[in-house]
């Protein structure tokens, strides 16, 4: 049984036009890997991520999702999250009023929780958001800040994957965190993401930008056009892609 | 005023005679136009008729023990100087007002000395009047309520050039054991010039239904400082009326936060008058409605005079079918060249049932004045609450968080640590029961 099976995935806007993003996806992820998504702009990367951890606003016309051999599409977003899988959002929110560290420590508690473990002690707690603010090089002045409030666009990304460390989820989806970010901070994400990888979890990494898979070497690559997956491969496919771009891929998106 | 003549006797028991002109003219001015209807302006958005059926006795005593009120008052002897009344009655059983340092006066009217007693007789009633003043509609029906009632009441007088860093707390409980029954609060502050204080004014309830109609007069001397937080927690059944009228004198700095978590119904009136120059007044407020609560709030400002500046925040919090009521006004007078006066009304519906009825009203007639005024009414932002939510916090603990955040925005700025934890745990308890903050 896969880790995670997308099957014939076809999801809609459910307000207005009611429009197909989605048309037919199906993806299949085991433990242990990480998967790259490419894709020109609006091909539907995000909404993938986004029906994935359950946001609202989609209509899933048919298909299946399951994770564990659970049906995912069926789950809470917080129960999504409890039960490890974590988006680092593209845009990722400002919540004024509400201090990094006290939203990392509600979701941490929340999804132990959810676990019937005890709450995690204050001591402990510090000690492991330290531990990774360093790990991502994160300022300790933005744990005590408003989450993302008057961040730079780096800062919010690094912070997303500040969040990622810290909850250590099972299927991280990264959308686009590498967009925005200079050259250290790239390395700096990839570090956080290379030190989750595991043989127990999976990556899906979803960007425009070969360069970031140099330094997070994935083990597929699917191209994502107007609602499909139109081709898979190996590493190499994204370097093909950077050098072609997806204009050789038109046949293949008529053929899909 | 069912039983108003057999409680006369009462009333004037325990206090002065001079009080006697208060209360008559009180019963006068309220019997001219009784409880208020939906077509009185001052009372449109609210139902009060319920005041008249319930038959509210006059106040009769209870017991409540130091131990029983920490189930109401997270406020102990360590945090404030404290000068408390139940049921309207001085209870020195759960006061703190021995022991006072130089120049901080706190004293049960009744036990006023005679030189406490010219302060107070120079003051009461005069404050909590709005004859004379800009508006069409003054409406002070209730103050003239609490002026028939007046009996005991609590006096704070801070001498000139003192600065009390320790909390001054002035609490009313209320424990209404033996059926509904109304009581009237009363109190009276002055700082005296160049006096510093904190002052949190507490309505806090057991249970049972009850009216408290208060009054609190406040006077700030020149270059005084008052930071008074008031705050309404009483029980469910409970109707709250108040009304909060201030005099500053010139460079004096008042800034209230009006609290509101508790009653069936609660009123609030904060009526600032700025009669010297460059004073700084700032009014804020938080008020969390749940099911079957109203809350209305009414704030004005009278710029009388020049260079002063004036600030407001009123954030409202309405979940069920709770309803709200804003209305700040804002007068300028001829005279008062170089006003800055900025009022900003926003609030959060958590449901479709709840609803608010918000009506900011400036009126100014000088010329070269800065005046602004805006008023927001939103929901919860659904791109916030699926980001928390996708994080694994659940739905609900994710939506108080938000709410928190907003309605904390104004607890943030209450000077006194301890006073705006206590506060802002309150809040977190009323928005998440289950939950510690
Ligand atoms: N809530 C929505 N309402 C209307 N259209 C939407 C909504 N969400 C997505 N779309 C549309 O769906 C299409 C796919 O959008 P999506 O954000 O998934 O693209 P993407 O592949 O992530 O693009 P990018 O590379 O620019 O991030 C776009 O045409 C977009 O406009
Ligand atoms: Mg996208």
């Amino acid at each position: 049984m896969p880790f995670l099976e997308i099957s014939n995935l076809h999801a809609s806007i459910e307000e207005g036009d009611k429009k197909e993003i989605l048309k037919g996806i199906s993806l299949q992820i085991n433990k242990g890997e990480v998967h790259a998504i490419m894709g020109p702009n609006g091909s539907g990367k995000s909404t993938l991520a986004s029906i994935l951890a359950g946001r609202d606003g989609y209509e899933v016309t048919s298909g299946t999702v399951t994770f564990e051999g659970a049906d995912l599409l069926e789950m809470e977003p917080e129960v999504r999250a409890a039960e490890g899988v974590f988006l680092a959002f593209q845009y990722p929110v400002e919540i004024p009023g509400v201090t990094n560290t006290y939203f990392l420590r509600a979701a941490l508690n929340s999804i132990r929780k959810h676990h019937n473990q005890p709450e995690m002690s204050m001591s402990e707690f510090t000690k492991l958001v330290k531990e990774k603010a360093q790990l991502m090089e994160l300022d300790s002045s933005l744990l005590g800040r408003s989450v993302n409030e008057g961040f730079s666009g780096g800062e919010k990304k690094r912070n997303e994957i500040f969040q990622m460390a810290v909850l250590q989820p099972k299927l991280a989806i990264l959308d686009e965190t590498d967009s925005g970010l200079d050259i250290d901070a790239l390395k700096i994400v990839a570090n956080g993401v290379n030190a989750l990888r595991s043989q127990d979890r999976a990556v899906i990494v979803v960007t425009h930008y070969q360069r970031l898979l140099n330094y997070i070497v994935p083990d597929f690559v699917h191209v994502l056009m107007e609602g499909k997956i139109v081709k898979s491969g190996g590493k190499e496919l994204a370097l093909e892609l950077e050098e072609k771009g997806y204009g050789f891929l038109e046949n293949a998106l008529v053929e899909a | 005023m069912g039983q108003y003549e057999q409680y006369l006797p009462l009333l004037k028991a325990v206090s002065p005679s001079w009080f006697d002109q208060i209360r008559e003219a009180g019963v006068k001015r309220y019997q001219q136009v009784g409880l208020p209807t939906r077509h009185d302006e001052e009372f449109r958005f609210i139902t009060l008729s319920q005041l008249g059926e319930i038959e509210f006795q006059p106040a009769y005593g209870a017991t409540i023990h130091r131990g029983e009120l920490a189930s109401v008052s997270q406020f102990d002897d360590q945090f404030a100087y404290t000068i408390a009344f139940i049921n309207g009655q001085f209870a020195p059983e759960i006061s703190s007002v021995e022991n006072l340092p130089q120049g901080l006066h706190l004293v049960p009217f009744d036990q006023a000395s005679s030189e406490e007693s010219e302060i107070i007789q120079t003051y009461l009633g005069k404050v909590a009047d709005l004859s004379g003043k800009l508006g069409s509609n003054n409406d002070q029906r209730f103050v003239d309520l609490n002026n028939a009632h007046l009996g005991e009441g609590a006096f704070l007088y801070i001498e000139d050039g003192v600065e009390v860093e320790h909390p001054i707390h002035l609490l009313w409980v209320s424990k209404a054991d033996h059926g509904p029954l109304a009581f009237y609060p009363r109190n009276l502050i002055v700082l005296g010039n160049k006096s510093r204080a904190q002052v949190l004014e507490s309505y806090l309830g057991f249970s049972g239904a009850t009216l408290g109609n208060s009054v609190s007069e406040i006077v700030i001397g020149g270059e005084a400082e008052l930071v008074h937080v008031k705050l309404q927690d009483e029980n469910d059944d409970a109707f709250h009326i108040s009304n909060v009228s201030v005099r500053q004198s010139e460079s004096s700095s008042y800034t209230s936060y009006n609290v509101n978590f508790g009653a069936h119904l609660a009123r609030n009136e904060f009526n600032v008058f700025l009669e010297g120059e460059s004073c700084h007044t700032r009014l804020d407020g938080v008020s969390v409605g749940l099911s079957g609560q109203t809350i209305a709030n009414h704030t004005r400002i009278d710029h009388a005079l020049p260079n002063c500046n004036s600030f407001e925040v009123y954030k409202t919090v309405l979940g069920d079918d709770a309803k709200g009521v804003f209305n700040g006004k804002i007068f300028v007078y001829q005279d008062a060249q170089k006003t800055d006066a900025k009022q900003t009304n926003q609030t959060l519906l958590l449901s479709k049932r709840a609803s608010i009825d918000t009506k900011p009203q400036l009126e100014i007639f000088a010329d070269d004045v800065k005046c602004t005024h805006g008023a927001t009414v939103g929901q919860i932002a659904e791109e916030s609450l699926f980001y928390l939510r996708s994080r694994g916090i659940p739905y609900e603990k994710a939506k108080a968080i938000l709410v928190y955040a907003f309605a904390a925005e104004v607890l943030e700025r209450i000077p006194n640590e301890e006073l705006r934890q206590k506060l802002e745990s309150k809040l977190f308890a009323k928005l998440m029961p289950s939950e510690e903050a």
